[in-house]
């Protein structure tokens, strides 16, 4: 089969790196290759996949070696059911340039071969502050974005900003970088799955996912588990599992029509 | 966009700011320019003042110092390599150390005032330089000049001039200087510091001393208003440029030296009037310049000197010979343009 490379974008805290991990642990289920790249220098992208452990980052071996070489097997660690984890890593908060750190480490792991397997899903940091986070939309990675996002206006805020992004790199010539859909990561608001349907409509997409909010993702957490290793049988795990086979049959890419702010606030006020 | 606005009066609107305000720092001795950047801006830079510097027949090389930055320096910050370079530079036996930033420092936001605060033993002056800020080259001349300027104290004032600015890359640098002396000279008024070309670390002390500076050109105006308030010192924005105004600048400077002007005005006219006699085979020509190329002073000089001599300048493209660009500064810097037009029309 084709590589499939998934990338999900998304405001900070809404649950991109729950989501992520047990995204890849579900696809694991299914017997595919994965490989999880978290590409936030805050690094936990992969942790409940690893149990709890916080993996060496890229950066931090660019950090400590120099110029000397580094090898796949020092970036790259086996989690869950065999996921392969990457952490991207970067500076120090307030120094230095991040958004360097996430084009250098995919040149360094491109330089590695890393980049293979079924599938390769990127955890990117919330906003998109400059070009290098913008990095895993380009071409030659991920095809296929995924926006994560509650019914909170702030979270549809940064979706709709997101898609700003998306909207222009998917116009470049070359670009096979689409819109996949819009997972919903539920507060638990009132019409919550009805108001991110209709967002992701107006924003020339659809809602590929419903997750409730469940205690069973805490609880995980604290176990240092994803859901799908901890609680196999919970509704939670299936939800995510669903995910796992929507995302692998999606068809429906497209370039996103991001909301004017007002038209958002609109939205977002017609489902109180 | 830019946030800055760029210098007025000046056909000097490009340029590398770093490598302005390296054209100023490499002109005082014994001291470092410490390139906070990638190894390319300073090997440029080295290449280019090297190179101009024996047009003008210096033969020392400049003292510039790179941090050498690396992917991993820009990915982590560049605070460190400066830390490591300016505490290896500082062992040298050296009198100053200027830090000059670069485009990817300040788009990484490194905090080079919090690294170069620290004690060194040497003074250590920063120059803000990256030039992505909207910056020239002009910028960086006067970015580096009021930063070491920054360094001098309020002194008594003596009844000398300072000449501040001079294009230490020009061809002609000490022609024209020879020329500002000549004037003065007229007027009896020596030089206290040339601020800044080939001087010593020490000197810049005496800057506040001068009762007047005089600027290289009025691009340097804010420089000239910096001066006056740290200072009080008043100042000419601008070299002579042309005939008339030679004998303007002589006036200018009497009057607030407070002296009388009139035997060297007398004096500078014979000696024009002498001058343009020498060029009288020049009468009836024709020719074009292009005002584009220009600064706005040298334009009205070029009219000025092809009225007095009966030369027909027509518009550019247009038949005629077509005539470079330069600013003649004083009457002699008229003289010179003047062989040098002579070469072209006759050729």
């Amino acid at each position: 089969m084709v590589m499939k490379q998934i990338a999900l974008y998304g405001k900070g805290g809404i649950g991109k790196s729950t989501t992520s991990a047990n995204l890849s642990a579900a696809l694991s289920g299914m017997g595919l290759d994965i490989l999880q790249i978290g590409c936030d220098p805050k690094r936990d992208s992969t942790r409940m996949l690893m149990h709890g452990q916080f993996i060496p980052t890229v950066m931090d071996l660019v950090r400590v070696r120099g110029e000397a070489p580094i090898t796949l097997s020092e970036v790259e660690f086996t989690g869950f059911n065999g996921v392969r984890c990457v952490e991207a890593g970067g500076p120090e908060p307030g120094v230095g340039c991040a958004g360097r750190g996430i084009i250098a480490t995919f040149q360094l792991l491109e330089k590695f071969g890393a980049l293979k397997g079924d599938v390769i899903v990127y955890d990117v940091l919330g906003d998109v502050v400059c070009g290098g986070f913008a990095m895993p939309m380009r071409e030659g990675y991920a095809q296929d974005v995924y926006l994560v996002t509650s019914g909170e206006l702030m979270s549809l805020y940064a979706a709709n900003n997101i898609c700003k992004a998306i909207q222009r790199l998917s116009s470049r010539t070359k670009s096979t970088c689409r819109l996949a859909g819009v997972i919903c990561n539920a507060k638990n608001q009132p019409n919550e799955e009805e108001l991110v349907a209709e967002f992701a409509k107006r924003v020339n997409s659809s809602l590929i996912q419903f997750i409730p909010r469940d205690r069973v993702v805490q609880l995980a957490e604290l176990n240092r588990k994803t859901v799908i290793e901890y609680e196999p049988a919970s509704a939670q795990a299936e939800c995510y599992r669903t995910l796992g086979k929507r995302v692998m049959e999606n068809t429906h890419f497209t370039i996103p029509t991001p909301l004017e702010i007002d038209e958002l606030e609109s939205l977002a006020y017609s489902y109180i | 966009m830019s946030l800055n606005p760029l210098p007025i009066h000046t056909s000097r609107f490009g340029g590398c700011t770093l490598t302005g305000a390296l054209s100023v720092t490499t002109h005082i001795r014994n001291t470092a320019s410490l390139v906070h950047g990638p190894k390319g801006c300073t090997h440029h830079n080295f290449s280019l003042l090297h190179a101009t510097g024996l047009d003008n027949d210096i033969v020392t090389l400049p003292a510039l110092v790179s941090t050498a930055l690396s992917e991993s320096d820009i990915v982590f910050g560049g605070e460190g390599a400066l830390l490591r370079t300016l505490d290896t530079v500082a062992e040298r036996d050296i009198d100053a150390i200027f830090v000059l930033s670069t485009c990817i420092i300040d788009t990484i936001g490194d905090d080079v005032a919090a690294i170069c605060s620290r004690e060194y033993g040497i003074p250590v002056i920063i120059v803000p330089t990256a030039g992505f800020l909207g910056g020239t080259f002009q910028n960086g001349v006067a970015n580096a000049l009021c930063a070491i300027a920054g360094t001098a104290a309020p002194c008594p004032v003596n009844d000398w001039v300072n000449i501040i600015g001079e294009k230490n890359l020009e061809y002609e640098v000490e022609e024209n200087y020879a020329e500002i002396t000549r004037l003065l000279g007229m007027l009896g008024i020596p030089v206290n510091l040339r601020f800044v070309h080939d001087i010593a670390f020490e000197d810049i002390g005496t800057l506040g001393a001068a009762r007047l500076n005089i600027l290289r050109e009025p691009a340097l105006l804010s420089v000239g208003d910096y001066l006056e308030q740290r200072f009080g010192t008043p100042f000419i924005p601008t070299f002579p440029v042309g005939l008339s105004g030679t004998l303007s600048f002589l006036e200018a400077v009497a009057e607030i030296f407070g002296i009388t002007s009139h035997p060297a005005v007398e004096k500078e006219l014979l000696l024009q009037t002498d001058t343009l006699a020498g060029f009288s085979d020049l009468k009836g020509m024709a020719a074009s310049f292009d005002p584009a190329m220009s600064d706005p002073d040298g334009v009205k000089s070029f009219y000025e000197v092809a009225e007095a001599l009966h030369i027909h300048l027509k518009q550019p493209g247009t038949n005629g010979v077509s005539l470079g660009p330069g600013t003649p500064v004083g009457t002699t810097g008229v003289r010179r343009m003047l062989h040098r037009w002579r070469r072209q029309l006759h050729a």
